[in-house]
C-alpha cells in the first residue's frame, strides 16, 4: 500500500540501530512502522488536478485492519456515493455497485488501472507489505533519507518495474516514491507533507501524486483519522461492503 | 397525480425523516434525474420510448445495528394518451405518470446473535456471478419495462437471513406473495413469445389472454431460497437453490375461434409454472483474467397445453410443453488492459425467457469500454451480440444485435450517453424477431 500505510509511523524513540543497516532492514523496519497501527480509519479527500488546473473531488471512508484488510467507500460525488472496495489477502478483491445491488469479484487485471479517475491506481491502493513483494538494494544515503531501489520479487505481478523510495533515516518513514514503468522510465512520483504526530502516530496528512506521463496531479488529504478503534472484523467482508 | 399517490410520496420522503430528526439520527437522501427517449431508425423517426425520472433514496441509521433504505422512482412515461377532448381534462392521459417503490427495507445487524443480518421489506436480491445474465437470479421476478437493461428486476416484498462466518455465508430468503414479471411495452412485447404455428390454410385474425395468478395461500404463492457462498482455492463459489414460480407466464390452454375463415381469432389462458431451480456459480481470476461461471438446472411442473380447434373443423389436441428438466449458464471474463481498454465477454446458453431442454438458445455477447480524456468520455464501440438457435443450420438461425455508445461525463455527477440499437435475424431467434426495432436513443442523468 504505497500512499496510505506509509503515512503512520510509531513515535517511539530508540528505533535505529547502531552501525548502517542493510536496504533489507530498512524495508522491514519502515513495514513495521507503516503497520504499527492494528488499525485505521480515516476520511480521505481526494483532489484530482488535471493539466489546465482544473481540479475535482472525491471523498472516501476508508478503514484497514492490520496490513493487508482495507474496505474504501465513496462518499462523493453523487454518481460514485457508494460504490465500496475491499482489499484481503492473496490479491482478493470485491466491488459493491449500488446500481446492480451485487457484490462483484474484480481481478487483478484492473491494479493498473485508475482507482476513481485518479492518478492512483488499484495496486497503489492495495495493502502491503514492500519487504515481502520487493526485493530492496541502497542506492545511497542523503542527509536525512536512505535511497532504496525496490524490485518486483519473482512472481508478483506489478505495474511498476522499480520503485525508488526515499526513507527518513530518523524515523524511517517514507516521503518520496518514485515510480517507474514497466519500461523503465520514471513514471510517477509521490511526496507527502503536512507530517503530525496523531495518537503517538507520524501522519503524512497530505499526499501528492504527479503522473509525468498524462501532465496531471492527485492530492489525497487525510481527515478524521481515527488509530486502533477496534474495527471489527466483520468491517472486511462482502456483507459490510453493500451497507 | 391522485391524493393517494401524494400521500405516499409524503410518507415516503417525511415520516422518517421526522422520526429520525427526533433521534437526532443520521439520514441521507439522495438519487438522481434522469430523461431518456428513444427514436426508431424508420423513416418518421417516431419515438418509441419517453421516459423522465426522478430517483429518490432515502437512507437512515437508527443505530449501528439497524439502518433503513428506501428507492422509489417517480415518472412520466410515455407520450399524452388523448383519443377525445374530454380526455385532455384527465392530467393521467395528458402526462402520463407513474410511482414504482423499487426497495424499502430495514436491516438489522447481529440480530440476535453475531454475524446474523437480517432484511425485512421490499428488496432486491441479486444472485449470481455473471454480468446482468444471471441464471441463478430468480428471486425478485424479472423488470423487462426496457428490454435492453437485462438485468433489472422488481423488488420483492419477503425476509433475508444472512449468516457469515470467514469465508463461509449462508443466506436463506422467504417472500410470502407471487408477483409476476413486467414485460416489456409496444413492438417489443411479441419478442419474447414463441411464433405462432396455426393449422396450414388459417390465418391469425386476433389474440386474446386471460392469466391466472396463484392463489395467495402461503403454499400456492411463496417463494424460498436457499445459498451457501465459500471460498474454494481463492475462488469465490456458491450453491443455491430456489422453490417458486416462473415469473414468466405459460399457456396451458389455447382455443381457435372462427372470425370469418379462414381467419381465427386465438384465446389463451396462462398461468406461472411452478419449480424447482438449482444453481452454481463461481468468479475468481485465471492469469490476472476475470472469470466466472454460472448455471442453473430448472425442474418445471409439468405443462399441458390443451389446443382446442373443434369451432374451426380441428380437434382437441394435447401437448406436452414443459416437463424435462433444463440448463441454462453462462460463462466470462473480462480484462482490463494498461491504455484503459475494458473487454468482457460472455457466453449465454437460454437466455431469461426461453424453458424447455430443446428451446435453449445460444448467445455470444461482447462489451468493450474505453475511457478517455481522464475519464470524461467513455466509448463503447463494439457492444453487441450474436444469438445462434441451431448451429447446424446458422443461416437459417442467427441474429446480430450491435448496440455501440458513447457517454460524456462533462462535470461531476452529469452523464449523458448516445447510442443505437441495430438488430438482423432471422424470424426463428428472439433479437431476429426485433430487428424491426433498430433505434438509437438519448440518454441523460444528473445525480445528486
Amino acid at each position: 500500500m504505497l500512499f496510505i500505510l506509509v503515512m503512520f509511523i510509531p513515535a517511539y524513540q530508540g528505533f535505529c540501530q547502531a552501525g548502517s543497516p542493510t536496504a533489507t532492514q530498512i524495508v522491514e523496519k519502515m513495514d513495521r512502522v507503516i503497520n504499527a497501527p492494528k488499525d485505521q480509519d480515516f476520511t480521505v479527500k481526494l483532489i484530482l488536478i488535471e493539466k489546465n488546473g482544473d481540479t475535482r473531488e472525491r471523498i472516501m471512508s476508508m478503514k484497514q485492519k492490520g496490513s493487508d484488510k482495507r474496505y474504501v467507500k465513496f462518499l462523493s460525488p453523487a454518481d460514485q456515493r457508494g460504490i465500496a472496495f475491499l482489499s484481503l489477502p492473496n490479491d482478493v478483491m470485491y466491488i459493491y455497485l449500488p446500481a446492480y445491488a451485487k457484490v462483484r469479484r474484480i481481478a487483478s487485471h484492473v491494479k493498473n488501472t485508475s482507482f476513481a479517475g485518479t492518478d492512483f491506481t488499484y495496486e497503489d491502493m492495495e495493502a502491503i507489505n514492500f519487504s515481502q513483494k520487493y526485493d530492496a538494494q541502497l542506492l545511497r544515503k542523503e542527509d536525512n533519507s536512505y535511497v532504496v531501489q525496490l524490485t518486483p520479487k519473482a512472481g508478483i505481478r506489478s505495474d511498476y518495474s522499480k520503485l525508488i523510495i526515499w526513507i527518513r533515516t530518523d524515523i524511517f518513514f517514507p516521503i518520496k516514491i518514485e515510480m517507474y514503468d514497466r519500461g523503465g522510465k520514471l513514471y510517477k512520483v509521490m511526496t507527502r507533507s503536512d507530517i503530525e504526530k496523531v495518537d503517538g502516530y507520524w501522519v503524512a496528512k497530505t499526499s501528492e501524486m504527479k503522473n509525468l506521463k498524462a501532465g496531471k496531479s492527485s492530492k489525497m488529504i487525510m481527515q478524521n483519522i481515527k488509530f486502533d478503534s477496534g474495527l471489527s472484523d466483520s468491517i472486511f467482508t462482502k456483507q459490510y461492503l453493500s451497507r | 397525480m391522485d391524493a393517494g399517490k401524494l400521500i405516499f410520496i409524503i410518507c415516503f420522503l417525511y415520516l422518517p425523516l421526522s422520526f429520525l430528526t427526533a433521534q437526532e439520527e443520521k439520514v441521507g437522501i439522495s438519487g438522481g434525474l434522469q430523461t431518456e427517449d428513444h427514436f426508431s431508425l424508420t423513416e418518421d423517426v417516431n419515438n418509441t420510448w419517453h421516459e423522465y425520472r426522478l430517483d429518490l433514496k432515502l437512507k437512515a441509521a437508527f443505530s449501528d445495528k439497524a439502518e433503513f433504505f428506501s428507492e422509489c422512482w417517480i415518472r412520466t412515461w410515455g407520450l399524452p394518451n388523448v383519443l377525445e377532448s374530454a380526455d385532455l381534462t384527465d392530467r393521467d392521459k395528458v402526462v402520463s405518470m407513474n410511482i414504482a417503490l423499487r426497495e424499502a427495507y430495514v436491516d438489522i445487524y447481529d440480530f440476535f446473535i453475531d454475524h446474523l443480518n437480517i432484511r425485512i421489506g421490499r428488496q432486491r436480491i441479486a444472485w449470481g456471478t455473471g454480468d446482468k445474465l444471471n441464471p441463478t437470479d430468480n428471486l425478485n421476478p424479472y423488470d423487462l419495462e426496457n428490454i435492453w437493461d437485462f438485468g433489472r428486476h422488481l423488488g420483492s416484498d419477503g425476509i433475508k437471513a444472512y449468516y457469515y462466518l470467514d469465508d463461509f455465508s449462508i443466506t436463506l430468503v422467504y417472500i410470502p406473495l407471487f408477483t409476476p414479471a413486467l414485460l416489456p411495452k409496444g413492438s417489443w412485447a411479441d419478442v419474447l413469445s414463441p411464433p405462432i404455428d396455426l393449422p396450414a390454410g388459417l390465418t391469425l385474425n386476433n389474440m386474446s389472454d386471460s392469466i391466472t395468478l396463484p392463489q395467495t395461500s402461503l403454499l400456492d404463492s411463496a417463494t424460498i431460497g436457499v445459498k451457501i457462498a465459500f471460498l474454494l482455492f481463492d475462488f469465490d463459489v456458491s450453491l443455491s437453490y430456489v422453490y417458486g414460480r416462473d415469473s414468466l407466464p405459460i399457456a396451458d390452454k389455447s382455443t381457435l375461434i372462427a372470425a370469418g375463415l379462414p381467419a381465427v381469432n386465438i384465446a389463451s389462458e396462462l398461468f406461472y409454472p411452478r419449480e424447482h431451480i438449482v444453481g452454481a456459480d463461481l468468479a475468481g481470476e485465471l492469469f490476472s483474467v476475470g472469470v466466472w461461471a454460472e448455471g442453473a438446472v430448472f425442474f418445471p411442473e409439468k405443462v399441458t397445453l390443451t389446443t382446442d380447434s373443434t369451432a374451426v373443423g380441428g380437434s382437441i389436441q394435447k401437448d406436452t410443453v414443459l416437463k424435462e428438466p433444463y440448463f441454462k449458464y453462462v460463462v466470462g471474463f473480462d480484462y482490463t488492459f494498461n491504455n484503459g481498454i475494458y473487454i468482457n465477454v460472455q457466453y449465454l446458453h437460454g437466455f431469461l425467457h426461453e424453458r424447455g431442454p430443446e428451446n435453449l438458445h445460444d448467445y455470444f455477447l461482447l462489451g468493450m469500454d474505453w475511457k478517455l480524456f481522464d475519464g470524461k468520455i467513455k466509448l463503447s464501440p463494439l457492444a453487441g451480440g450474436v444469438e445462434i438457435d441451431d448451429f447446424t443450420d446458422i443461416a437459417g438461425n442467427y441474429a446480430v444485435f450491435y448496440s455501440p455508445q458513447i457517454s460524456l461525463y462533462p462535470i461531476d455527477n452529469a452523464e449523458i450517453t448516445i447510442g443505437c440499437i441495430m438488430i438482423d435475424g432471422t424470424d426463428s431467434t428472439t433479437f431476429g424477431r426485433a430487428k424491426n426495432n433498430d433505434e438509437f436513443y438519448l440518454r441523460m442523468k444528473y445525480s445528486f
